[in-house]
Formats: C-alpha cells, sequence, structure tokens
C-alpha cells in the first residue's frame, strides 16, 4: 500500500513535520527548496541551521542533494524538495532510479500550490499528478505519499535507515506557519556557512586559501 | 575524437582532481564517454538534461569533491537557470567540458544554433572560457579551468572544437 489514508479533519501542516523529522535529525546534511519552507526549517530545526543549504531555485534541491550523496558516500543526506521543484525536473527521478544512493532521503511538500507567490496551483493540485507513483515508475521502490503525521514519521524513520533512496510525498495545508522568524541571510553567506560545517565536520577543505593572500 | 584526445581529457581531469562526472552523451564525444565509464578513478553519472547535470556538479562542490559536466555545448542552454541560480546566486561553481557543436565547417543544419549562441550565453553569464582546437592544449585547458573556477567560486568552460572533435 503505497498511499496511506487521508485523516478525517484538518490538512497537516508542513511546520509540524518539520517539527518531527527534525527531532530525528543530528549528523545529516540537508538541501532544501524555496519559499516558505525556508523561515519554517530555519525555526523547526534550529540546531541544523549550519547543516542546511537554502536554496532558490526550483528543479535543483533534489539534484543538488544526490550530487552531495554522492561526494559523501558515508553521510545521510536529506532533501526537503516541493511539489512545483520536483515537477521542474522530474527526470532527476529517472537518475536517483538508476543510481540508487543508499545515503540520500528526499521529502516533497506537496502543498499543490506555489505559494511563495500567492498560491496558484501546481499540477498536483487536481488529485490527477501522483509523485510518488511516477517515483515508482522511475525505479525509487520506495516512494510513498502521506496525509498524516504519524504516517510522516513513520516514514522519516524508515528513510533515514533506508540503504536505498526513499522518497516520501507529505501532502500538507497551502499555509505558512504564522509568526516565525525571518532568514537573513542570502544564498551567498548560506553556502559559506554551509560549506564550512561539511569542511568542520568531515575533516576537508572545500574552499581553501589562494596561493597567495 | 582520437584515443590520444581522450587521453588529454582524462589525464586533465585527473590533474584537477575530479573524482565525478556528469554527463549527457552527444556524438561528437563518442568516444569520451565509454572511456569516461571505464575508468576506475572516475564515476560517471548520466543525467536526463545537462541542467540536472549542473545541479548535480554543484551538490558534488558542497561535498568537497570534484566533479565535471560533460556535454554538447546545446547542453549550456539547458543548463542556463541552474547555473545563473547556482553561480550568480549563491557563488556554487560547475566546471564545464563541452563540445563545439556549431563551429566554422558544421555541416549540419541543426548544429548552427550551437555555434551561433553558445559564446554569447557564456559570455551573458561572464563564465570564463577558452576554446580549444589543439590536442596538445586540451590538458591544461581543464587544469585552468578547475584553477579558475577554485579561485572565483563560478563557474568556468572548456568547449573543445575543431580537429579534436570533427
Amino acid at each position: 500500500m503505497s498511499v496511506e489514508p487521508e485523516t478525517s479533519g484538518r490538512p497537516m501542516t508542513r511546520y509540524a513535520c518539520m517539527q518531527r523529522l527534525a527531532a530525528r535529525l543530528r549528523d545529516e546534511l540537508v538541501i532544501l527548496s524555496l519559499g516558505g519552507s525556508v523561515d519554517e526549517w530555519y525555526n523547526a530545526a534550529p540546531h541544523m541551521r549550519a547543516a542546511s543549504l537554502f536554496q532558490q531555485q526550483l528543479g535543483c534541491v533534489t539534484p543538488q542533494a544526490f550530487g552531495l550523496a554522492a561526494g559523501l558516500p558515508h553521510r545521510r543526506i536529506v532533501s526537503l524538495d516541493t511539489d512545483g521543484g520536483l515537477l521542474f525536473n522530474l527526470g532527476i527521478l529517472a537518475t536517483l532510479g538508476n543510481e540508487r544512493p543508499e545515503n540520500l532521503f528526499v521529502v516533497v511538500w506537496d502543498n499543490q500550490c506555489y505559494q511563495s507567490i500567492g498560491g496558484p496551483p501546481t499540477h498536483t493540485a487536481r488529485g490527477r499528478v501522483d509523485l510518488a507513483a511516477i517515483a515508482r515508475g522511475a525505479g525509487l521502490e520506495h516512494a510513498y505519499t502521506v496525509h498524516d503525521l504519524d504516517g510522516f514519521e513513520r516514514h522519516c524513520a524508515e528513510g533515514l535507515a533506508a540503504q536505498a533512496p526513499y522518497l516520501v510525498v507529505a501532502k500538507v495545508a497551502g499555509t505558512v506557519e504564522p509568526g516565525i522568524r525571518r532568514k537573513h541571510s542570502d544564498g551567498r553567506e548560506d553556502k559559506y556557512i554551509f560549506v564550512r560545517h561539511v569542511e568542520a565536520s568531515e575533516g576537508v577543505t572545500i574552499m581553501g586559501p589562494s596561493e597567495h593572500n | 575524437m582520437t584515443p590520444e584526445a581522450v587521453d588529454a581529457v582524462i589525464r586533465g581531469l585527473k590533474r584537477a582532481g575530479v573524482s565525478i562526472v556528469c554527463y549527457l552523451p552527444d556524438s561528437l564525444f563518442k568516444e569520451l564517454y565509454p572511456a569516461l565509464d571505464a575508468d576506475p578513478d572516475l564515476r560517471t553519472i548520466p543525467v536526463t538534461n545537462e541542467g540536472e547535470g549542473a545541479a548535480i556538479c554543484g551538490g558534488v562542490f558542497l561535498s568537497g569533491k570534484r566533479a565535471v559536466l560533460v556535454m554538447e555545448n546545446s547542453g549550456l542552454r539547458a543548463s542556463v537557470e541552474p547555473l545563473a541560480r547556482m553561480g550568480l546566486g549563491a557563488g556554487i561553481p560547475v566546471v564545464m567540458l563541452m563540445s563545439y557543436r556549431g563551429d566554422l565547417g558544421e555541416n549540419n543544419w541543426w548544429a548552427i544554433p550551437h555555434g551561433i549562441t553558445m559564446e554569447p550565453v557564456l559570455q551573458a553569464l561572464r563564465i570564463p572560457y577558452r576554446v580549444v582546437r589543439e590536442e596538445a592544449a586540451i590538458e591544461n585547458a581543464i587544469a585552468d579551468a578547475y584553477a579558475s573556477a577554485y579561485a572565483s567560486y563560478y563557474h568556468a568552460a572548456v568547449a573543445l572544437g575543431g580537429s579534436i572533435v570533427r
């Protein structure tokens, strides 16, 4: 059974899902998408700020996370992608299906809209497009859709321990958590923070000194 | 490509410390791809479009490993959005090695746009690049691209044309 039953009442929020996921993260590295999820993750996972790269581009989140996973095969990488972002580049699912990274957990926040620009619908909004089914068709056996928090958390536990690419589509409300602190840094500062964290935690040099000062 | 040119590319990549190659195969580099696949020091990742490959290379950069994106120069056009976002927005570099389709002497009508657009697109993105048409210059050009990319934290490109690919 790949699609879990929708629970009655209000849809789960992305922020509540993030809190459940964040509680399970320690040494992982996270790459996430643009829009409201940036500030939400910044608040839901304060201990992961340096270990998270906040990116501003549709279609690049899971490919970047896969590149990171390929470069650090001993480290668990988490991609926090979106319905709009994944639809922008569905080809990455076929690449993951072929490459089969053992350390990549992909979460797709499917709020069925382009929330950051006011909420026009994405292609998942009409209920026909099933991203998890597309992922399974691309060769990812572990691709699921969840509608409830406990189901989401169960897939987080499995996805973070899996030895094969694991993708969960979280059907979430099209709202942003109110009253949360805004992240002030831009993409360039975020990159430096993230790279320095990878350098320190991996004992490697990524952005070293020039030949002369 | 001659076996010597293929060897020069692989020597250049290894000298630059590359261990991961993302590619979308093309006809001018057709001898190169199986050689990359066969090299035990290189992991090759075939991709579905070059923009996806650029983003994967960006992720590899963040890991501390070095990657290259190998493609026909038409792939540059497919990569512009992720290149602009990663390079100009975040300072995440991608080094590209592309075949120069549409160079002077091109005899395929469909390849003419590749020649018309490649250098203007590189220039629009302010990407330093070198067009190499002599086999003897391949290895140094690749090494130089990495030196620039890892000083500027911006993209760099090498296009192989002329007798190297025809």
